[in-house]
């Protein structure tokens, strides 16, 4: 209220009662740091050679120097140093002529700096980087009053002197514009050090640290570095809350710089905070419709624009956040504004936003997906079109299209992207690929796609020393690969990827859900190989937390290991019920093959039939090669128990090959050890010579599958090969090996000791 | 008697008190103080003479500094604070070392406030500072540490303080000023400015002292809690303050918070009469009188404080309304924005210029003049409900909703917001969340009368018959019980529905009721003359059939939620 010390200054800014930041068009302006580059250039285009290998060095330098936020003299000094020491020792001499001379030294060192306009050999030349900036430099100093001029060299001043007065004191703060005039101090000179000493501890202080003004520049390549860092690699963009704070600092050094609180908005983003980033976006964009606003009302250029894509920024928003309903509404009134302006392009990513909102709403939209897919390709919008395109390929994946279809079109996207360079489109499409390959139980295929993706080189132009982005694609092959190599049992591989993903995306990023989930999944399938349930146990809940379907899939499998048939068998109904409503083939067949082992437990052989049969219709259907194979080994057990091991060797060669081909190596071993059964169960029927034949061909598999078993560790199957084998050996009268499994058998089963062998 | 005695007793002490403190804020050049200190003393009786509190006696200290602070308090008033900081700078006395830094404060400001204007950069525009801060800041606080702070220098130290965003501590030192010196209104108003929530408020621990009542009834009115104020400014009157033109301007600023306008209007004009060149809070005399369109006593007002002094806030907010009633928006939108040269915190003339835009139909700029307004305070609620508005215009009722809601969240009670938000979600089809919302507004206190009707008209749109010849009913009673002729009262439909409600519902007596009032307003008159003679109709072939029946129908037909019925014909309309 009436207080005295309010402020009261005029504001040149203002026209139109609305403030412009930026009315004389002025971007950049002189500050001490900007003068010691200005002494670098100089001394680079200047003065004598300089041997090649440094010269590089300092030309590779120039642009973070000019981009980057204002140094201290001693960072300065220090980079410099490093590159060349000569030329670090020059630039420090020409500034300490002038700060330690007289006012008319800097006027001087203006005054000499080589003209851009005549200089047309040297790298100073008009148009070339150097030249712009020594233009805008010296543009702007001769637009300084004097006594911003007499300014300008007393912070010159402060900030050379700064470097010697605390030498080897990394301060983050400049210290050019901080008061310390102790000469004004009337008080003892040595009262002043105890003063000094208090002040810099206070200063050490967080709330009384602040950072140099940057200039628009250096605002604008500040924001843009962590947008970029932000969507491609989040590790190496600052902390969320350092980051905020950065964003403060720079709003209330300029308040009308609007592109901060977009950067704001995306920050609260990575840590769900909703109500600031609604904030933010609504003051952004509140922001943003006065600087389109210029002489158009509501046309293509105009704020009607911004409007329209407020609106449809605020449905992004809500649909990040799961409000669908929200989403909904608001995606609907961008729609709306945009059909009235008759804004095509706007109206394409709605309806792309509406496609996606159906799809995480749970419901078909592949019709609408379809018409994006067209719209967008008459309008010439290849992002959205070869987005709707991977949107389509993934339902259609789901939905049992064939292979071709979508290979097809996943090749005509990728030819849109090379075309276009949309790289990050490239990214999506590799990973969509391994996943469609790894879902059809190609694994080599799989695999293979998953190094592409990591081994590529990014498009990138400037991608500030960033090898890989860390974008979903990349959390997506990672996972596969490492669930990949667990398949094959190569756990120290798994370990390591999984450290890295942990490493690329820490947990509490927006990707960490990805490698959580798959981490969770293998060790919780190795707790079960191993026979450990009571460590499996705690994983499901782990898993559900993550993944409701998932987690409930794999409470069954641990209660019916641990003999709770009926509680199993419902939560299996429950789950298929489910998992056909929402049409998610995989779970339902795994489900499937479940609920057959179940029937199994209570010797129902002829009633798993009829399921294995439909699930392996499904499977086929769907080209789902790994669990059609899968399905087929379940086939062949209940063909063995129900007493036809014909029939059932027969099925089982059909899915040996892939098997042995594609799968895991417990299905490897699975199938060999199934095999050998059959072979044991048939040559009971055969003559003599047949029989003994026939066993060896038996004892053969069986040596195959321990060899697989044990590259698994899985204890509990190894010890009922080696009790087949031990009783093979006996039948065929080879005592010594005979000898040897039933010592193997023995070790193992006293390891064990608990009582239940599986059935497969 | 005893007791009017005492209060009298007390009051002389008041006075005594209030006429030191005068002196003690003058010799320290803290005017504003010395303003709201003499204009209470002023309220109070004069003091007999041997009453007069006696000469101030010096110290030694004093004495020694006595020239000193003479030749520096001249310097001082001229606005040469360097100056006189330097002839202070070897001076021990409290007094002396007060003036010292205060200079060397006002000093920085003003060469802040100098340099704004040629700095290095637009975006260092906001980064200039008053350098002596961090200097003055450290030198008190260890001064303060040592205890050697009197009030008034305990006062600097927290404002410097809050300059540097140090908010908590400044808090702590000013309670600790308002200990030393209970006296000194500035430090209260600081402490007023930083307090945030009625939580914060109470857990401080204040003197126990008669000016504590005025800073809690000023927080009272910041805080929006206007009836708490109100209590306590009467009482305050009560105790004998009745002549304070200070208290006065309050209780009608508390008025008009709670948009009671006429007694506001009233004290305002009360106000004038015995303060006629006061330019302080005339804007909020305007807002009243604006929102009255009382044109002349507004034109009145604006050429009156142009006379008094043409280049403060006050005068051009009164301008800008003053041309904003005559609807020359362009003009009024050039006064706000003289006002917010004079001063860019000034928040009312930033939503103002906002209403400008608005009316000339720039919804862009409205949506800018906004904005700033919420930068500057983020509580204003007629500035979220004017991006509401705006955003409303611009047919995007669901990106209004979060302008609304903020604004609902501030102003909890305020039908006008709740209306606004109904209406926003009818749009969207969100009826439930439509007919919360208007039915809240009703229960708040309906300012424009219009939620019920909206609710009315919501009901009939979704075939509630019931629901919605309730609505009306109560629509009906509100707009005569309250007496004044409202202009967009739509009382011939809520009439009509009512007609044909009653009608459908075989209530004929009603229904003939209803119709005959419809006839009363020109827009419904057929529907009405159409509507008796269909009931006629009716009532003949039924009293032919059965006469009795008719009787025991109407209470049976009855729906259950319906109110009784009304007793129409005592309505005057």
């Amino acid at each position: 209220m009436a207080s005295v010390h309010e402020s009261l200054y005029f504001n040149p800014m203002m026209t139109n009662g609305v403030v412009h930041a930026n009315v004389f068009g002025i971007k950049d302006w002189v500050t001490p740091y900007k003068i010691s580059v200005l002494a670098l250039l100089y001394e680079m285009t200047t003065s004598k050679p300089i041997a090649l290998q440094e010269r590089r060095r300092l030309n590779k330098l120039i642009l973070p120097l000019q981009q980057g936020p204002d140094l201290t003299l001693d960072q300065f000094l220090k980079t410099v140093e490093e590159c060349c020491p000569q030329t670090a020792y020059a630039v420090k001499l020409r500034l300490h002529e002038m700060a330690d001379g007289e006012l008319k030294d800097m006027e001087y060192f203006f005054a000499t700096l080589p003209t851009p306009f005549s200089a047309i050999d040297s790298e100073a030349y008009k148009t070339s980087v150097v030249g712009l900036f020594m233009r805008h430099m010296l543009l702007a100093y001769n637009k300084l009053s004097f006594s911003q001029v007499y300014k300008l060299y007393k912070a010159l001043q402060q900030y050379y002197h700064s470097h010697y007065s605390q030498p080897g004191d990394v301060q983050v703060g400049l210290p050019a514009l901080a008061a310390d005039d102790s000469d004004m101090d009337l008080t003892s000179t040595e009262d002043n050090v105890g003063e000094r000493m208090e002040k810099e501890e206070l200063d050490t202080r967080p709330e009384v640290v602040d950072r140099g003004p940057l200039s628009q520049k250096q605002a604008e390549y500040f924001l843009a570095r962590q947008a970029y860092l932000l969507k491609n690699d989040e590790n190496k963009a600052l902390k969320p809350s350092a980051l905020q704070d950065e964003l403060n600092n720079m709003l209330k050094f300029n308040p009308d710089f609007a592109e901060a609180h977009y950067l704001s908005y995306l920050n609260s983003m990575r840590v769900q905070d909703i109500f600031i980033s609604t904030h933010s976006l609504l003051h952004y964009f509140d922001r943003l419709i006065l600087s389109g606003s210029e002489g158009k009302s509501n046309g293509d250029e105009g704020y009607g624009r911004s409007l329209r894509y407020a609106a449809l920024n605020l449905a992004a928003l809500h649909c990040r956040f799961g409000h669908y309903q929200q989403a909904d509404l608001a995606l609907q009134e961008a729609i709306r504004i945009a059909q009235e302006s008759n804004d095509h392009v706007c109206l394409q990513h709605c309806l792309s936003w509406l496609y996606t909102l159906e799809q995480m709403k749970g419901s078909d939209s592949s019709v609408l997906t379809e018409d994006s897919v067209k719209m967008a390709a008459h309008f010439c919008l290849p992002y959205l079109v070869s987005l709707g395109i991977q949107s389509l390929v993934q339902q259609g994946a789901v939905q049992g299209k064939t292979a071709h279809e979508l290979m097809d079109a996943l090749k005509d996207t990728d030819i849109l992207h090379w075309k276009h360079s949309l790289s990050e489109l490239i990214d999506i499409s590799l990973a969509q690929t391994t996943s469609i390959w790894r879902m059809y139980g190609k694994s080599t295929m799989a695999q293979q796609q998953a190094q592409l993706l990591l081994n590529m080189n990014s498009l990138e132009q400037v991608n500030f020393g960033v090898q890989q982005n860390n974008t979903e694609a990349f959390a997506v092959a990672l996972c596969h690969l490492a669930e990949l190599h667990a398949e094959q049992g190569l756990y120290g591989a798994v370990s390591e990827v999984l450290k890295h993903l942990k490493e690329q995306f820490p947990p509490h990023t927006q990707h960490a859900k990805l490698w959580m989930l798959c981490d969770l999944k293998i060790q919780f399938d190795r707790a079960m190989n191993d026979g450990k349930y009571h460590l499996a146990e705690p994983h499901v809940t782990a898993i559900a937390a993550l993944n409701k379907t998932e987690g409930l899939y794999r409470k069954a499998q641990v209660l019916k290991a641990l003999n709770r048939t009926t509680e199993a068998y419902s939560i299996l109904q429950r789950l298929q019920l489910y998992c056909e409503k929402t049409k998610y083939t995989e779970m339902i067949i795994r489900v499937m093959l479940v609920t057959a082992e179940l029937h199994w437990e209570s010797s129902g052989f002829a009633t798993a039939l009829p399921l294995l049969l439909q699930a392996l219709a499904l499977a086929r259907q769907h080209h789902l090669q790994a669990l059609a194979s899968e399905t087929i080994l379940h086939l062949a057990f209940t063909q063995l128990m129900l007493g036809v091991p014909e029939q059932a060797l027969g099925v089982l060669h059909e899915a040996m090959e892939p098997i042995l081909a594609h799968g895991a190596v417990m299905d490897k071993g699975r199938a060999l050890l199934l095999a050998a059964r059959c072979q044991m169960a048939m040559a009971g029927t055969r003559s003599n010579g047949q029989k003994h034949a026939a066993l060896g061909l038996a004892v053969q598999s069986l040596g195959e599958a321990a060899a697989y078993f044990s590259m698994l560790d899985c204890k509990e199957r190894l010890r009922d090969v080696h009790y087949l084998q031990a009783r093979l050996h006996h039948t065929l009268g080879q005592t010594p090996q005979r000898n040897k499994c039933a010592m193997l058998f023995r070790l193992l089963d006293q390891e064990l000791q608990a009582p239940g062998a599986p059935l497969l | 008697m005893a007791a009017l005695c005492s209060e009298f007793g007390d009051l002389v002490q008041i006075k005594k008190q209030l006429i030191s403190v005068i002196s003690l804020c003058k010799e320290r050049g803290l005017v504003h103080s010395v303003k709201w200190a003499s204009e209470l003393a002023f309220s109070l009786d004069p003091l007999p003479k041997n009453e007069l509190p006696p000469p101030t006696f010096f110290t030694e200290e004093d004495a020694q500094d006595l020239d000193a602070l003479g030749l520096a308090k001249s310097y001082f008033d001229l606005k040469e604070y360097d100056r006189a900081a330097y002839f202070l700078r070897g001076c021990c006395s409290q007094k002396a070392y007060f003036l010292y830094m205060y200079s060397r404060y006002l000093s920085g400001e003003k060469k802040k406030d100098d340099e704004t204007v040629d700095s290095l950069g637009p975006l260092e525009k906001g980064q200039v500072r008053n350098e002596a801060l961090r200097e003055l800041r450290v030198e008190l606080s260890k001064k303060h540490s040592a205890g050697e702070l009197d009030g008034f220098a305990l006062y600097l130290y927290g404002v410097v303080l809050r300059k540097l965003d140090l908010l908590k501590e400044a808090v702590d030192v000013f309670v600790e000023a308002t200990h030393a010196l209970p006296l000194h209104w500035g430090a209260w108003l600081e402490l007023c400015n930083l307090v945030t929530n009625i939580e914060m408020l109470k857990s401080l621990s204040l003197p126990d002292c008669w000016i504590r009542d005025f800073f809690m009834a000023h927080m009272y009115t910041e805080l929006q809690m206007i009836k708490e104020a109100l209590q306590k400014y009467q009482s305050l009157i009560e105790a004998g303050f009745s002549k304070s033109t200070y208290i006065m301007s309050q209780i009608a600023v508390a008025y008009h918070n709670i948009r009671d306008i006429d007694q506001a209007l009233a004290l305002f004009n009360e106000l004038r009469e015995q303060d006629p060149f006061r330019v302080e809070n005339m804007d909020t005399f305007s807002n009243l009188l604006y929102v009255r369109s009382m044109k002349p006593e507004l034109s009145y007002l604006a050429h009156n404080l142009v006379e008094i002094d043409k280049y403060r806030v006050e005068t051009c907010c009164v301008i800008g309304n003053y041309y904003s009633l005559r609807s020359q928006h362009e003009k009024a939108a050039l006064y706000f924005q003289r006002a917010l040269k004079l001063n860019p915190r000034c928040l009312g003339a930033w939503t103002l210029m906002g209403h400008e835009y608005m009316e000339m139909k720039n919804t862009s700029a409205a949506i800018q003049a906004y904005r700033h307004a919420i930068e500057v305070n983020k509580r204003d609620y007629r500035a979220w409900y004017g991006l509401g508005q705006t955003y409303e215009i611009l047919k995007m009722p669901f990106y209004c909703l979060y302008y609304y809601r903020k604004a609902h969240q501030l102003r909890p009670n305020d039908s006008r917001m709740l209306v606004a938000l109904g209406e926003s979600y009818e749009k969207l089809s969100q009826h439930v969340e439509a007919k919360k919302c208007y039915w809240r507004a009703y229960s708040v206190g309906d300012v424009e009368r219009m939620a019920l009707l909206k609710l009315a008209k919501l009901h009939e749109q979704l075939n509630e018959s019931d629901d919605a010849a309730q609505c009306y009913i109560i629509y009906i009673q509100d707009i005569f019980s309250c007496g004044e002729q409202l202009e967009h009262a739509e009382v011939s439909t809520a009439l009509r529905y009512l007609g044909q409600y009653y009608f459908k519902n075989k209530l004929y007596d009603e229904a003939s009721l209803c119709a005959q009032r419809c006839c009363d307003y020109n827009d419904a008159r057929e529907e009405g003359k159409a509507l008796l003679r269909q009931i006629s109709q009716v009532r003949d072939q039924t009293e032919s059939s059965t006469t009795d029946l008719f009787g025991p129908l109407s209470s049976n037909n009855t729906p259950i939620r319906r109110v009784s019925p009304l007793d129409l014909s005592s309505f005057t309309p």
